[in-house]
Parts: structure tokens; sequence; C-alpha cells
């Protein structure tokens, strides 16, 4: 069956990790290097940058995020999983402490917080790729939903201009208007969504805990 | 009154084909270009605060449809600098190195980061105690009243008009006379005071 060389795979990948740990909690903290290696990407690109909107922040973020990873190896406890979670539940922390000195971009982090899918939990047992996976549809969802209270002409703007990034001339030219016609539609497309991320957000937060979570540090 | 941060971030959104304003076109102008510069990685680090929020959202949805990634060299120095901070400079890299000899425990590093508010923190200890030293030390004792030197008038510059008196016309020439009798005077008082024992300035002893 072809699941179980990748069932063998990720096992060995897990006793490499554990083995990592451990040199690690024993003081060669040099060992963090490939756990450090192997999780940034998906820290960065799935937890800090959706959350934050900005890449510099994010970066920050993201450095914070594994010098307090290394700092706290030793409390960290081999529960039979991947580190993944654990780190991930520190990259959030840390994206709110950011957002908490802004009010007006804590929204922006609730909305993405009041998603997290269930699996991600750090008590779950899902492996670092399947959290990072799921993680990644959760915002893509979200964002697909957000899109779909836009009017049509605004969801094709954000379309070909921020996700398909194609010139300014190049998306005038296909929804047949000029530059500055087209800059105006944008303008008024990231307003609109940023609205509507905003209303399901507050909707949300009546319901939503992200309080709850634990911090691990 | 609405401001015109309210307008753009949470006042109503216009329909697609409304007319805009020339300030929404000079604004949306704006936006298109933080966006093109984003989107060729050249973030500009100031911007208005409104733009900044619509740029992040632009952002958010970038990261959700997979299009931004940290690069390799960005992640690698990253991971580089956390390893450094925390092992110290100058520890090996890769799984051979010496991990005994070679790995600094992380208290060093954080000790390396108080360092320069301990020695501040002292100085300013020391410099505290000396301005509190200063206030506090007790007020210097009033010197002891030098009891004036009692001089003879012999010993001291003085008139000679008692000495020579008024000089009668006649022997308004003797003035070599009058000059040796004011030596000789004075040359007493220089003797006396310079061989008296006990005089300041004595040799205390006979000429």
């Amino acid at each position: 069956m072809a699941s179980e060389p990748a069932g063998d795979q990720q096992r060995i990948e897990l006793e490499a990790e554990q083995r990592q740990v451990e040199e690690a909690q024993r003081g060669n903290l040099d060992a963090m290097r490939p756990i450090l290696e192997r999780y940034a990407q998906p820290l960065y690109g799935t937890v800090i940058l959706p959350r934050l909107g900005n890449t510099a922040s994010a970066e920050e973020v993201l450095r914070d995020t594994l010098a307090t990873a290394v700092e706290k190896i030793g409390r960290f406890t081999w529960q039979g999983k991947s580190i993944y979670p654990w780190l991930r539940q520190i990259a959030i922390n840390k994206v709110y402490d950011v957002h908490r000195q802004s009010k007006r971009s804590r929204r922006l982090a609730d909305a993405m917080v009041h998603e997290l899918p269930v699996e991600s939990d750090p008590d779950s047992h899902a492996d670092a790729q399947l959290i990072a996976d799921q993680e990644r549809r959760a915002h893509r969802e979200r964002i697909a939903e957000t899109m779909g209270l836009l009017q049509e002409r605004y969801r094709t703007a954000i379309e070909l201009r921020l996700v398909q990034e194609l010139p300014r001339e190049e998306c005038a030219r296909r929804l047949g208007v000029t530059i500055g016609t087209f800059d105006v539609l944008l303008f008024r497309a990231v307003r609109a969504f940023r609205k509507h991320f905003g209303d399901r957000t507050a909707a949300g937060e009546s319901t939503g805990d992200h309080t709850s979570e634990e911090r691990p540090s | 009154m609405a401001t015109d941060d309210d307008d753009i971030l949470s006042g109503p959104v216009p329909a697609p084909d409304a007319e805009p304003t020339a300030a929404e076109r000079a604004h949306a102008k704006t936006f298109a270009e933080l966006v093109d510069k984003t989107l060729s990685g050249r973030t500009p680090p100031a911007m208005s605060a409104d733009d900044r929020a619509l740029l992040e959202v632009a952002t958010v949805i970038r990261a959700a449809s997979g299009g931004l990634a940290l690069p390799a060299a960005r992640q690698g120095a990253l991971i580089e600098d956390v390893l450094r901070q925390a092992v110290g400079v100058g520890a090996p890299r890769g799984a051979g190195a010496s991990h005994a000899s070679g790995i600094t425990p992380i208290g060093r590093g954080r000790a390396r980061r108080w360092a320069p508010w301990a020695i501040a923190a002292a100085s300013t200890l020391v410099a505290a105690a000396a301005i509190a030293m200063l206030w506090l030390r007790p007020p210097p004792k009033a010197a002891a009243p030098v009891a004036a030197e009692v001089v003879p008038a012999r010993w001291t510059s003085r008139p000679t008009d008692p000495l020579i008196g008024p000089i009668p016309r006649e022997h308004a020439g003797e003035a070599g006379a009058r000059i040796d009798y004011i030596f000789a005077d004075r040359l007493d008082g220089f003797r006396e005071r310079r061989w008296s024992p006990g005089a300041p300035g004595s040799r205390g002893g006979k000429p």
C-alpha cells in the first residue's frame, strides 16, 4: 500500500525530531536548527502572515517565535507528536501581542483566529504538514467566503490584481476600463473586503473564544 | 462628525460604477502604487495608517492564495541569527560540532543583553551615593579665629614725621643727615626684630 511507506517516513521523521528535541533539552541548542528550518516556512506562510498582513512584522514575529522556542525548549514535553503545534501556539500568541498594540488591526487577527480548525489544537495528534495544510485551506475558505459577499466587479478586481498578480494595465484591459478607473475599483474592492471581513468577525466575537488558547510560555 | 479615517476604513463603500471624487481618485492612485511596490517586494516603510490597513488586507488575501513565502535566504539568515543569539557568537555550527565545548548556555546571551543595563544601574547608584554624601555630610567646623599678632610699632612701616619733626628752613639742606637718622632708627627696629627670641622671623640669637 502506498500509505505504508509514507507512514514509515513520517514515523522516521518524528523519531528524528524527538532526538533533536531531547538533544536541545540537554543543552545543545544547535540541535534545534533542523526543526527551525523545517517549520519556519509553514509558521510564516500559514500562521503569522495571514494574521498580520504585513511582511516586515511577520518576519519579526517569526524571529521572536523561533527565539522563544529555542529559549523555552526545556519546558516542552514530548508527547509522541510533532513539536509544530507547540511552535504554532507560540506564534499565535506573538501575533496577538502585536495586534494588542493596534486596535485597528485587531479585528483582522480575530477574523482568522475564529476560523481555526479543530485539528490545529495543540492537544491534537495531527502531524505538522496536516495542520499546515488544514490551516491554509481554512484561510482560503475564509477569503473565498468574504469574496463571495463582494460585488462581481470588486471580486474580479481583487482576483486579477492580488491573486493572479497581473499588472494594472492588464487588469484594466480585461475589465475594459482605464487604469485610473481600475485603481478606483481596486481601492473600493479592498475597502469592501475589509469591511465584510471585519463585520463577520464582529458577529463571530460573541461566540469565538481565542483567549482560551493556552500560552506555552 | 465622521473623519476621513472613518470614511475610508469604515464608511460606506460606493458602488462600482459610482463616479469617484477627485480625492478618491488620488487616494486610489496612491494605493495602487503601494500595491505595485508591494507586489515587487519593495513595500515602502512609510505610509498613512489607512493605506497600511488596506495594504494589510491585500497581503492577507495574497498570503491565503499562497503567493507569499519567506525567501530561503531570509529564512536562513533569520534562523542563523536566532541560534547565534541563543548559543552565543562563535558557537560552532553543524551536527559535528563539539557540543560540550562549543555551546554557550542561553543564560550567557541573556546576561550579555543585560550587561549594559547593569552597568548603567551601577553607575547611577554610585552617582546617587556621591550626591547623598555631599548632601548629608556634616557642615565644616568654623575655623578658630586667629589672634592678630601683636607687633610693636617700631617694627612696622610708619611715617617719619614724629622722628624728624618740622624741618627749619636753615636745616633744609641737611637731607643726608636726616636720611641717616631715619636709617639708623629703622635699623634698630630691624635688628630688634631679627634677633629677638620669639619674634616673627627671628633667628633667635645674638648677632
